[in-house]
């Protein structure tokens, strides 16, 4: 059976901390903006609280490509410079990227950015290089919180697996039709004491 | 593009000042450059970690700031202009600058001011060597704010620090972190154990003035008055006694509890005051026998309260003399001393008797306070009424025992260096008590940013000191006042013995050679030693150094050595574990928990009372903020300030203010604003956030002088040194123990 490649992003162990972002800042080199960023859910500051102290809650969500079963930008992309790979992860070819920015336009997510030193749009590959060679994400390996899982759904015995199967999991904007490859779950119910 | 096979890598270790962290690194070389830093594999896979500090690491390594070579001040201290000197220029200066002052004012005059090494050991070794060898003062930083917490702990269980105590269990029910921030700060380590223990169904209270990363992920967070939180425990103690829901058999057995007191002299009752001559032995009160007898083994039938009458003497056991210390903190004068409701403090009262075991982990955030020892010691009389202290770190792990002789007495048959807190420095160099220091060295210190009252430091510590040498990587606000300025490595560029994480030791590999002129700590103190004649002392070379730390002979470390740690982190030997638990000892004078502690009774601190905070807002109109020193992520301490990758997620620094506050101010987010008291002033951006408790501003310590716009934090804060503190370890910087008030700039 093909692998399904996909992460899992437990909310609950995200502490918000942007390792993954250094990470992906490191192994990438980026240079339009981190492919991965960390969002503090409905706040208007980054790293502040939402409600009125003491009554608080802060989230962190981390936001990168979907690699979506259905990818918009693939569809979209006139020149065949982006692909949707068997095995799950949405690549670049940058040759063949005339920066036509329609990829930009079809994604709902927010995260194909454009690098005007090569002409050409750029965004998370899943770590291909380092997939392709059994290894995990950059940003998987180097989650601070743990909170980054990266596997098979196809395998049962997968962390990923187990975590779409055991917990609650949500994904970006399902009502598109996108099939987004990353599965976020949220924060555990808080347990006040009583 | 690099040839993956001309790729080596090399496992290191990142010393960073996390403390107790110490992540193991893999080191991606080619030729001689360092490409890439990744996460290193341990035995144990919950220890394969790095931060987003550590990654950058690199940064600091090809810094284009870094010194390249030693420099000799040529223009006003503090005003930055210096020219470039050789290596042998730089230290001739000082060992003839040295000689020189030691000659006239005593070789004590030489302060040895050795900042946070972090997990690194031997390139402060090579220093205290030196210190010892020449007489010098070794003038300890554990008082820039991390004295608070031992001189509390020292007193409870004669430990150093409490961490295992409070937090050792492998399963807790509840968890209760109480003035520390591990999703962000210290003690890293434990924020994925605590998540873990949450997924495993224990509930997380987390108690900090702030709503900070770690409060996110809290069932229930509880907003403090900054230094209130002797108050808000003794507020719980109240409750379990009340509700008669102590631990007795564990206050029996660990503890001083049974202990009978003489309440005319707060001091114990000693065989001796029974007319048992000259007998040491602890007295309690046996409930059957209906008389005073010594302590035995087991305390069963010892009284835990009551009013009794020994010799003609009134005592008390010591139980009783806390509980008539928690009594007069009932909920609700608990409640409006902490700003935190009334059934809040029931409910996890309650909640730490229902859901045993409760770890507590704490760190440094409450014991920044002119009384933070007795925060610390409140504490842990809560955990010790409950019964929540875990044995198994006096009895199985830890410590590992390292051999400082060497260095802190490097010549067995001569004097060694005399030691002087940070704190107790000030007045040494400016009023010349208790002896005078006249210059200073400075290594992996950046004493002006990081210490307290930085306009005295400016004023009247660097001005009344003859000499100041400084080794560093950069150009930091206090090497701008070194007469000789000497360029450091980066830890890619030498070894050293990193002690952790906990309870591995690993080896930081030397990675790349020493890049422009830059050399190790140990070889620049090599370097000076040669110069002083000592050179015998230091023929070892770096490796030799680690061995002689690790010649302890102490069965934790036996067997381990620099070869080993070559191939990887080495986990040490635990410890004997005694057959029964009454034979457990603490390193307190009564070998017991000291709820009581008879010595501190002079000062009215006997027991862990509560005392307002030094600079509270009820004790001050003119300045009614408390401000107070976060960490952040992007920083440890004021390492990082200066690192791109870190300044483009948090470019600049801010204070903290809850909208609140600023209403009253007519202050708007993102605004100027000066933050002030009598001492000094700091300009910088204001950011608005419900995350921090009304009353109380926050900047996260560790920006650099020049990157405020006027001012700098610790301008702001006092250099008070608590007496208390002075007797049992050393004073501590007291920085979340600040009045001030913010304007419109």
């Amino acid at each position: 059976m093909a692998k399904r490649l996909v992460l899992v992003i437990d909310q609950e162990r995200c502490i918000g901390c942007e390792t993954c972002t250094v990470a992906c800042n490191l192994e990438n080199s980026p240079a339009a903006g981190p492919w991965i960023r960390v969002e503090t859910r409905d706040a208007r500051i980054k790293d502040t609280p939402v409600g009125r102290y003491p009554e608080l809650r802060m989230e962190f969500l981390p936001r990168l490509c979907m690699h979506c079963t259905c990818p918009p930008c693939v569809d979209a992309c006139p020149t065949g410079a982006l692909v949707k790979r068997d095995d799950g992860p949405v690549i670049l070819d940058e040759a063949q990227c005339d920066a036509c920015m329609s990829c930009q336009d079809a994604c709902p997510y927010d995260v194909i950015l454009f690098n005007e030193e090569k002409g050409a749009v750029e965004k998370c590959h899943l770590c291909s290089h380092r997939i392709d060679q059994g290894l995990e994400p950059f940003c998987a390996i180097c989650c601070e919180g743990q909170a980054i899982h990266f596997g098979d759904l196809e395998d049962p015995d997968s962390k990923v697996a187990q975590l779409v199967r055991d917990r609650e999991t949500f994904q970006l904007k399902p009502e598109l039709g996108t099939g987004p490859s990353v599965y976020y779950c949220p924060p555990l119910k808080r347990r006040r004491l009583v | 593009m690099v040839n993956k096979a001309d790729i080596r890598v090399v496992r290191t270790a990142c010393p960073a000042h996390c403390g107790i962290d110490a992540c193991g690194i893999l080191a991606h070389v080619h030729e001689d450059r360092v490409l890439k830093l990744e996460p290193a594999d341990f035995p144990d896979p919950k220890y394969r970690r790095i931060c987003l500090r550590g990654l950058s690491s690199l940064d600091i390594t090809y810094h284009p700031n870094r010194l390249k070579y030693p420099m000799k001040r040529v223009g006003q201290r503090g005003e930055g202009k210096f020219e470039r000197i050789s290596w042998d220029e730089a230290l001739d200066t000082v060992a003839t600058r040295f000689r020189k002052i030691a000659s006239e004012y005593g070789e004590s005059s030489i302060g040895w001011v050795l900042g946070g090494p972090g997990s690194g050991t031997t390139k402060f070794g090579a220093y205290l060597r030196l210190a010892s060898l020449t007489r010098g003062t070794r003038v300890s930083t554990w008082g820039y704010g991390d004295a608070g917490l031992p001189c509390g702990t020292r007193v409870v269980f004669g430990t150093h620090f409490p961490y295992e105590l409070l937090a050792g269990w492998s399963d807790p029910k509840l968890i209760i972190v109480w003035g520390s921030n591990p999703g962000e700060s210290v003690p890293l380590n434990q924020m994925r154990r605590i998540m873990d223990a949450k997924e495993r169904g224990a509930r997380l209270v987390v108690i900090d003035p702030r709503f900070t990363v770690t409060a996110s992920k809290a069932d229930e967070y509880l907003g403090i008055r900054p230094g209130t939180d002797a108050a808000l425990a003794l507020g719980m103690m109240h409750v379990v006694l009340e509700r008669g829901l102590q631990d007795e058999a564990f206050l029996r057995l660990h503890t001083v509890a049974p202990y009978l007191v003489r309440t005319d002299t707060g001091a114990f009752v000693r065989g001796k005051d029974m007319g048992q001559g000259e007998r040491s032995d602890y007295v309690v009160w046996d409930e059957e026998a209906q008389s005073a007898k010594p302590t035995g083994a087991l305390e069963t039938t010892a009284a835990l309260t009551g009013r009794y009458r020994v010799n003609g003497l009134e005592v008390k056991p010591s139980f009783q003399l806390l509980q008539e210390l928690a009594e007069a903190y009932p909920p609700e004068t608990a409640s409006e001393i902490t700003g935190i409701p009334a059934p809040l403090i029931i409910r996890l009262a309650e909640e730490m008797v229902r859901a045993r075991p409760v770890s507590i982990v704490t760190h440094m955030g409450l014991s920044r306070t002119y009384h933070g020892d007795l925060s610390i010691r409140a504490v842990a009389a809560l955990s010790s009424i409950t019964g929540n202290i875990s044995l198994s770190s006096r009895s199985g792990h830890r410590p590992i025992v390292l051999n400082w002789k060497p260095f802190l007495h490097a010549d067995p048959s001569g004097p060694t260096s005399k030691r002087l807190g940070v704190l107790q420095m000030y007045d040494a160099v400016t009023s010349g008590k208790p002896f005078p220091i006249k210059a200073v060295w400075m290594a992996f210190i950046n004493f002006l940013n990081q210490c307290a009252n930085s306009n005295r430091i400016r004023d009247e510590i660097f001005p009344n000191l003859e000499f100041i040498a400084v080794t560093d990587l950069f150009m930091t606000p206090t090497a701008r006042y070194a007469d000789i300025l000497m360029p450091a490595c980066s830890f890619l560029e030498f070894s050293d013995l990193i002690m952790g994480p906990h309870p591995y030791l690993q080896l930081q590999h030397k990675v790349i050679e020493p890049l422009y002129e830059s050399r190790s700590d140990v070889d620049i103190a090599s370097g000076l030693a040669r110069k002083m004649g000592l050179e015998s002392y230091f023929d070892l070379g770096e490796e030799g150094f680690i061995n002689l730390l690790l010649d302890s002979g102490h069965p934790s470390v036996e067997g381990i050595d620099v070869e080993r740690l070559k191939q990887g982190p080495v986990q040490t030997h635990a410890s004997q574990i005694p057959d029964r638990d009454d034979e457990i000892r603490f390193s307190t004078p009564s070998g017991k928990i000291e709820l009581y502690a008879e010595g501190l009774h002079v000062f009215g601190q006997a027991l862990s009372v509560y005392l307002e905070p030094l600079e509270g807002p009820w004790s001050n109109e003119k300045y009614p903020l408390t401000f107070i020193q976060g960490h952040s992520r992007f920083r440890t301490h004021s390492m990082f300030a200066n690192v791109p990758r870190m300044l483009e997620l948090n470019p600049e620094p801010v204070v903290e203010m809850n909208p609140l506050d600023a209403r009253a101010r007519n202050i708007h987010n993102d605004e100027w604003v000066t933050v002030y008291n009598d001492r000094g002033r700091a300009t910088l951006k204001v950011r608005l956030t419900e995350g921090i408790r009304p009353g109380v501003v926050n900047i996260c310590e560790g920006w650099w002088v020049d990157q405020f716009k006027e001012g700098d934090f610790n301008a702001l804060t006092h250099d008070a040194v608590n007496p208390v503190q002075e007797k049992v370890f050393e004073p501590n910087m007291a920085m979340n123990d600040v009045a001030v008030e913010v304007s419109k700039a």
